[in-house]
Order: C-alpha cells, then sequence, then structure tokens
C-alpha cells in the first residue's frame, strides 16, 4: 500500500520535475518570474494533441514538434518582447509575464474553446505488475524514464556546451558578460527558448496522462513555483528533489485527507519551505 | 570610562573567521582610526557595532550597557550612527528627504516631528556643505557628494558615536582635505568618532589612537606615529600600501 | 508651494463631489459599474501602501478580499450580525491576519515574498474549500439587503465610495507623517533604513496590515451586494492581477495612480467586452504587455511629466532593454 502510494508520487513528482525545470532555468538565469509558465505547458499539450488527432502522430514521436515549436516560440517572445524591459525592476518583467499569460490562455480559449480534451493512446491504460503488491503503469513509467533523459540532456546543453557556458555567465553578472563579448540578448532568448521547450515537453507528457483544456495552465504554473522553491534555484538537481518531494507529499496527503487536500498540502509546503529554508532543501539555511 | 568597548568580539562566515576576539575601548571624545589592509575585517567589525550581525562571539557595551545582538534600528536609536563603505541613500529621495529620514528616526527622533526633522536636515547639509544640492535626487550626485550625503545622514541622528567606514575612498586631495576638516568639526561638537581609512595622511591628522587589524585579528594598536613605524605594521602592509605608509 | 496644495486640494474636492453626485443622475447599470471600479479602486490603492510605497509586492492580497467576504457571510448567515459589524469584523480580521503572516513572510525580499504571498492565497482559498464552516465548493449565500432596488445601488455605491475616499485619505495622511518616510526608505533600501533607526519590521507589517484592512473591507461589501460567494472567485488569484495592474498601469507609489488605474482598466475592458464577446480577454492581454513595455512608470508619469510623445515611449524601451 504505502509502497504504491510512494512510486505514484515518485511517477508523477518526474512530471513535476520536468514542469519545474525549464521555470528554474529561466529564473535563475535571468530572474524572470515566469507566470505564463503553465501556459506554455499547455500549449505543447494541444500540439500533441492535434498531431494526434488529426495526423495520427504518436503522442511521444510529437514531442520532438512540441519541443521545437515551443522553442521557438519562447526565443521569439523573450527576443522580441522581455528584453525590452529586461533591465526595469524584475517586479515589471512578472507583469509583462502575466500579460503573456493572459494573451495565451484566451487565444486559446478562442480558438479551441474551453472544452476539455483527452488524448486517447491505445495502450492509455496498460500496466505490469512488480510481485503482487505494486502496479506500475507503462506510459507513466515511460514518461518518467522521458523526464530523466530530457534532464540529462539539459545538463549537458548547460555544462558542456559553449552555449551553456555564455549561459551560466551571463547568469552571474549581465555586464560582465557582455564585456566580455556574450551577445546576452541572444543568449537570454535562446536560455527562454530552452526553458519554454522544457515546458512544451512536459505538456506532451501531461496530455498523455491526464485531460487537457485551454485553462490548465494557471496550476500548473503555481505547482512549478511550489517545485521550485523545494528544490532552490541554482543546479538541476533542485527541480528533481523538489518534484519528487511534491510528487510524494500529494500522493500521501490525498491518500490519507482526501484528494481535495492537494493543493492544501501544495501551498502550505510552499510557505512553509521559504519561511524556514528560502533558497530551498538544498541551499543552506539562509 | 569607556563609551564604546568591544570585549574579544570574534566573526565567523562559514568557516572563515573575518575577525578574530578583537577588543578595543573608544574613549568619550576621541577620534580613533581603525587601519588594516583589504579584507582585514574593518568593515566586519563596523558591523557587528551597528547591530547588522552579531557577533559570533564576545560583547559589545555602549556607554556602559551591553548592545551585541541588539537589532541595528536599536543601535541607531541608541545613538551609535555608521556609514555604508558602500554608500547606500535612498536613491528616489531628495538629498535633504534623506537626511531628514536620519533626523527623523536616530537618536533624537522620537522628539521630533516630520517637519522638525526638516528644520534639522537643513542644518545638517549646511554644515556638511550639501545645502545647494538638497533638492537633487540622491542617485543623480557624484561620488564626494554621495560620501558627504552619507556622512550627512548619520549626522542627522543626533548621534553620540558615529563610524565612519572609508568616507574619504574615490576622493581627490582636496576633497579628502575638506573631509578631514568636517571630521574635525564633527569631534569638536562633542561626537565620539571612529575612522576607518586607508588614507594614511587623513589617518595621520586626525586620530589621537589608532589600531591595526590583519587577517582579522588585532597587531598593533596606540599612539598613530607609533602604531605607523611599528614593524609588524609595517609588514602586513608590505607591497601596495607600504609607500603610502613611509610617507 | 502652498498655492499648488491649495489647488490640488481644489482639484480633489471637485472630482470627490463629482464622484458622490454622479449617481444621481444615471440608471442602475451605470451605478453598477462603477461601483465595480470603486471597488477594484480600493483594493488597488490598498496594495499601492505595501506594494508601491513599501517595495513589497504582494501577490496575494486577494487572500485579505476572501478573508473579507468570507468574515461577513459567515458573520451574517451564521452568527446573525448586522452589516455594520459584519463590515467592521471584515476589516479587522484581515488586518490581524496579515500581521500574523506578515511577521514571518515579509522577512523574504522580491520574488520570493511574491511567491509566499501567492502560496498564502492559494493555501487558505483551499482552505475554504475545505472547510465546514465556510461551506466549501458550495458557497454561502448572504441575508438580502431590505431596500428598494435603487436604494440598493446607491448603498453599495456609497458604500464603497466611503471605504476608497477612507483609504486615501489614510494613506495621504501617513505619507505625510514620519510614518510614510520609514515605508519609502524601506522601499528604496532597508538595511540602509534599518541603521537609521527604522524599526522595519513594524513598519512593513503595519503597512501590510493596513493594505489588509481596506482589502478586507472591500470584500466585506462585494459578499453583501453579491448575496452569495464561493471560494473561486472570491480568492481568485485574477482579483491579484487586476489590482496590481491597474496600480502599475496608474501608477504606483502614487496617491492617485491605483484610482486613475482602476478607471482606465475598467473603462477599457467594459468597451473592448462590449465590442468583442469572446476575444476581449485577449485584448486586455495585449493592452497589459503594450503598457508595460512602453510606459512601466503608468499614466501618472505622463500625466506629471506632461510628456505625451513617441519619444518618451521609445526612451523607456532605450533604458531597459537588453
Ligand atoms: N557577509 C559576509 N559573508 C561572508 N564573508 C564575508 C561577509 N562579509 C565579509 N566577509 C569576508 O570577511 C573578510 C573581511 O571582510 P571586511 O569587509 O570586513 O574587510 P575590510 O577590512 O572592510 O576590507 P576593505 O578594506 O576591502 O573594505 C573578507 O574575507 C570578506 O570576504
Ligand atoms: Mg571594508
Amino acid at each position: 500500500m504505502l509502497a504504491q502510494i510512494v512510486i505514484n508520487g515518485i511517477l508523477k513528482g518526474g512530471l513535476y520535475a520536468l514542469m519545474a525545470m525549464g521555470m528554474s532555468l529561466i529564473w535563475g538565469v535571468m530572474d524572470i518570474i515566469n507566470i505564463a509558465h503553465g501556459s506554455f505547458i499547455m500549449l505543447g499539450a494541444f500540439t500533441t494533441y492535434w498531431l494526434f488527432t488529426l495526423l495520427g502522430i504518436d503522442p511521444f514521436v510529437s514531442l520532438i514538434f512540441s519541443i521545437s515549436i515551443l522553442f521557438v516560440i519562447g526565443y521569439g517572445i523573450q527576443k522580441y518582447l522581455i528584453n525590452l524591459i529586461i533591465r526595469a525592476s524584475a517586479f515589471i518583467t512578472l507583469i509583462l509575464a502575466f500579460g503573456i499569460e493572459i494573451f495565451i490562455n484566451n487565444a486559446a480559449l478562442v480558438a479551441w474553446t474551453a472544452d476539455v480534451r483527452k488524448v486517447k493512446v491505445a495502450y492509455g491504460a496498460s500496466n505490469f505488475s512488480l510481485g503482487d503488491w505494486v502496479t506500475i503503469p507503462t506510459v507513466r513509467l515511460l514518461a518518467f524514464m522521458l523526464v530523466i533523459v530530457i534532464g540529462t540532456i539539459f545538463f549537458f546543453i548547460l555544462n558542456r556546451t559553449d552555449l551553456g557556458r555564455s549561459i551560466r555567465s551571463t547568469a552571474q553578472d549581465l555586464d560582465a558578460a557582455q564585456l566580455v563579448g556574450v551577445d546576452v540578448a541572444r543568449t537570454y532568448a535562446l536560455t527562454f527558448g530552452l526553458g519554454v521547450g522544457a515546458a512544451g515537453a512536459a505538456g506532451t507528457l501531461w496530455s498523455i496522462l491526464f485531460p487537457i483544456s485551454p485553462m490548465m495552465g494557471g496550476i500548473l504554473t503555481l505547482k512549478s513555483f511550489v517545485v521550485v522553491i523545494i528544490g532552490g534555484l541554482g543546479s538541476m538537481l533542485g527541480p528533481i528533489l523538489g518534484g519528487l518531494t511534491l510528487g510524494v507529499a500529494e500522493a500521501m496527503g490525498s491518500t490519507w485527507f482526501g484528494s481535495t487536500y492537494e493543493n492544501l498540502i501544495s501551498f502550505t509546503i510552499l510557505v512553509l519551505v521559504l519561511i524556514l529554508r528560502p533558497k530551498g532543501i538544498l541551499g543552506g539555511a539562509d | 570610562m569607556a563609551i564604546l568597548q568591544a570585549n574579544r568580539i570574534s566573526k565567523h562566515f562559514d568557516g572563515l573567521v573575518a575577525v578574530n576576539k578583537v577588543s578595543f575601548v573608544l574613549n568619550p571624545g576621541e577620534i580613533l582610526g581603525l587601519i588594516g589592509p583589504n579584507g582585514a575585517g574593518k568593515t566586519t567589525v563596523v558591523n557587528m557595532i551597528a547591530g547588522v550581525y552579531p557577533p559570533t562571539e564576545g560583547e559589545i557595551h555602549f556607554k556602559g550597557k551591553p548592545i551585541h545582538g541588539l537589532k541595528p534600528y536599536r543601535i541607531g536609536r541608541m545613538g551609535i550612527a555608521r556609514t555604508f563603505q558602500v554608500v547606500k541613500p535612498f536613491p528616489g529621495m531628495t538629498v535633504k528627504e534623506n537626511v531628514a529620514v536620519g533626523a527623523m528616526f536616530g537618536a533624537r527622533g522620537k522628539r521630533r516631528s516630520a517637519k522638525e526633522a526638516m528644520e534639522k536636515a537643513e542644518e545638517v547639509l549646511e554644515f556638511v556643505g550639501l545645502a545647494d544640492q538638497k533638492d537633487r535626487r540622491a542617485d543623480q550626485l557624484g561620488v564626494a557628494f554621495r560620501k558627504r550625503l552619507e556622512m550627512a545622514k548619520a549626522l542627522a541622528m543626533s548621534p553620540d558615536v558615529v563610524l565612519f567606514d572609508e568616507v574619504m575612498a574615490g576622493l581627490n586631495f582636496g576633497e579628502i582635505d575638506q573631509a578631514v576638516q568636517m571630521i574635525q568639526k564633527i569631534r569638536h561638537s562633542g561626537i565620539t568618532i571612529l575612522v576607518i581609512e586607508h588614507v594614511m595622511r587623513a589617518i595621520k591628522n586626525l586620530c589621537d589612537r589608532v589600531f591595526v587589524l590583519h587577517h582579522g585579528e588585532k597587531i598593533a594598536d596606540g599612539p598613530v606615529e607609533e602604531v605607523l613605524n611599528d614593524e609588524n605594521v609595517i609588514k602586513a602592509y608590505l607591497g601596495k600600501r607600504f609607500k603610502e605608509l613611509t610617507h | 508651494m502652498k498655492h499648488n496644495a491649495l489647488r490640488s486640494f481644489f482639484i480633489c474636492g471637485l472630482i470627490l463631489i463629482g464622484m458622490a453626485l454622479f449617481p444621481l443622475f444615471t440608471n442602475n447599470f451605470i451605478i453598477r459599474f462603477g461601483t465595480d471600479i470603486l471597488m477594484f479602486a480600493i483594493m488597488a490603492s490598498a496594495w499601492n501602501i505595501i506594494g508601491g510605497y513599501t517595495g513589497y509586492a504582494s501577490f496575494g492580497n486577494v487572500v485579505f478580499f476572501g478573508i473579507g467576504a468570507y468574515t461577513t457571510a459567515v458573520l451574517m448567515e451564521k452568527a446573525g450580525f448586522g452589516f455594520a459589524l459584519a463590515y467592521a469584523s471584515s476589516g479587522l480580521l484581515a488586518a490581524v491576519f496579515a500581521i500574523l503572516v506578515g511577521l514571518p513572510v515579509l522577512r523574504l525580499r522580491g520574488h520570493y515574498f511574491a511567491i509566499a504571498t501567492l502560496g498564502v492565497a492559494e493555501a487558505m482559498k483551499a482552505l475554504v474549500q475545505n472547510l465546514e464552516i465556510t461551506e466549501g465548493n458550495s458557497g454561502i449565500y448572504l441575508p438580502m439587503l431590505d431596500m428598494s432596488v435603487r436604494g440598493q445601488y446607491y448603498f453599495f455605491f456609497y458604500m464603497m465610495l466611503a471605504t476608497l475616499v477612507a483609504c486615501l485619505l489614510t494613506t495621504y495622511i501617513l505619507l505625510n507623517a514620519k510614518f510614510g518616510y520609514s515605508l519609502i526608505a524601506i522601499r528604496e533600501d532597508e538595511d540602509a533604513a534599518n541603521s537609521v533607526g527604522i524599526n522595519t519590521t513594524y513598519a512593513k507589517t503595519m503597512a501590510f496590515s493596513l493594505s489588509a484592512l481596506f482589502t478586507g473591507f472591500a470584500g466585506s461589501i462585494y459578499a453583501y451586494q453579491q448575496a452569495f460567494i464561493k471560494p473561486e472567485p472570491a480568492f481568485t488569484v485574477h482579483t491579484t492581477v487586476k489590482m496590481i495592474v491597474m496600480a502599475v498601469f496608474g501608477g504606483m507609489g502614487k496617491l492617485f495612480g491605483p484610482l486613475l488605474g482602476a478607471f482606465s482598466i475598467e473603462v477599457i475592458s467594459e468597451i473592448l467586452s462590449d465590442h468583442f464577446l469572446v476575444a476581449h480577454a485577449l485584448f486586455f492581454g495585449t493592452i497589459v504587455i503594450l503598457a508595460i513595455v512602453f510606459t512601466p512608470k503608468g499614466i501618472m508619469d505622463i500625466i506629471t511629466e506632461r510628456k505625451l510623445n513617441v519619444s518618451y515611449f521609445l526612451e523607456n524601451i532605450r533604458k531597459h532593454r537588453v
């Protein structure tokens, strides 16, 4: 029983981790709190939905499309919008992100109506048993493994490539990076593109597992916040740890208190972590 | 009796010992100098006195009362004012408002209305020679004026003790002389002063006594001439600052 | 100086009289629209105290609105209170809640404070959805105001107007007192403020609490006006967004900025939803984006600086882009 709950929690936590990875990157590098993050996840989900429904492309294959499309969208938004006000107070960028969120959600609403939709893949409900006490849904396990792959690619890009080096140097000091010849505007755009691309991937995986609708983004943004805060900024390990913690805490909480308490649990954790360990579980105390 | 006394105070940052068991006294009416190479722990001493963080160990007494562990605003109200080495004006306020805030909340703040604080601000601005800048926004001032504003904010608090953390850094010779004269005037108004300075000319002209920090430890304490000729002190400063010292 | 103050005073008086007389000459629909503007003006002005003057961008102020609304609902429906007492209790409870939450949360700065307040609001919504006394997701009905229809429209309009005037007056008085200077000093440089003798914890907690007080009052009137409330609209994050956008659009840290912002944003949204039934929120998002990019300091800045031309907008971009 407990093992099943923990496994469910870990599987969902992997998805949370992927959701938060992009947000953490954008936040850590540019000090932008991307309120629109959930909306990008939604766009990723709908990309997969339409590719599946209209062209019959398998969701796991459409991952490539959702990541690329969202990368381009993210790149453009940063380059032609957020870069214009990046030196204003961080608070201003936050409101701009709110504007973007309202825009995307409502554009989706106009285009696709408020209907709740499902990607109905044939293998959706298949699962297998480990021993005779734990059941593992195949799709969730696959999704979880993909999260690890994508996380590893992310880690590789940030730590082993020239792009990663420019990203890390602009994160430390914008002006200094500019002085040594880093094209900051482009680096920022690429960073936002990467973060939003990861959101697109999360959207694809989400659409395989859960119903989707244009308004699904809000709560996902909030969940991503919780994950980023729990894990702390500054490393790829943060979102993973945060995601797994949240996933397991929610799974346990909703088993013991009922699923209506899921949000109460997430947000209480969020506030407590902020008050007690503002730099996250990994960061030092204060 | 000493007005301010530090007794074997230390400050540890994670593994780093920034200040190690340092003791000193500040007598009423004197100007005490604090010198030492970069990273010696001078600003850390000021921060401990001002309550930015408590000492890891040791005690600080002001007028006989323990003040270590109190919040900065309590210490400010008791009569200790400080300047910040990296100046901290209220950028969006005018020069006069900046200084008035000091007058409103400092040692005599409780007895001053907002209007009286404005009058006090005018008086202090006159004293430090910023009167003609009073309506400019603080973030539009140049270095020299910013340093003076930092001093004016501290003085407006009507303190008994001020801690000046490198108020002359970045000034030219003429401006340094003005600052030296101003600090002398401040002493004559009855305020006790601790000056941290790399500018030795200023230390020589101002201080009654001086003590030296090196790697967080006190290596000398005494009359200025004596300390500046101390072999350990010269060694600690060897290199960059050696020439300045011997001149 | 004197002359200027007198003129501003005179202008304010005229505007106030105008607002007070306006319902007498119009229909119920417009009065109700005016009441909505006033409600958001209260919330944006109250947000301005903590977000604009003190520099702590609260992203959870809707929690005070929700607490105000639910306090009124529960007290009137379950404890048989009259509205006057319920109204006062709503504001006070929100203010006390702000003190309790503020003490730990106001130690956080910047984004962390913003997200913590957002979390508090969402946690409170989830709690209200699960509590019995608030009747969970099914919501609570309130007793109806016993008055003619026209009388009801007047009642809620003037309640909102009185609360707004109280809020602005309080802000004005505090700003010119030492307390106001302590808030602005905290916004400009909190460490310097502390070292200069300002009890920063006290000052910002009080600012948060005052902000909560008036937001709670607005929630109370809203609940009575609706006669029925549910967790979702009462605690929705969109209300917080709206008050912030209004304060920023009008001009934060300016006394009348939020009022101006509330008025313009509400009028713009109303016109948009008249013309574009489905897409009005889309246009609203566009306006937020354009406003932030071109006038990050708000329309109050344009008015006081008297600079309404292309180069003003381009200058803003030049300063902030990379
Ligand atoms: N808040 C802090 N956290 C960690 N280390 C610190 C902190 N403040 C100071 N230090 C370290 O403590 C040591 C002493 O620093 P301090 O600023 O007191 O030197 P200083 O004598 O004022 O030097 P300078 O002449 O450059 O102003 C330095 O090694 C510094 O890096
Ligand atoms: Mg120093």
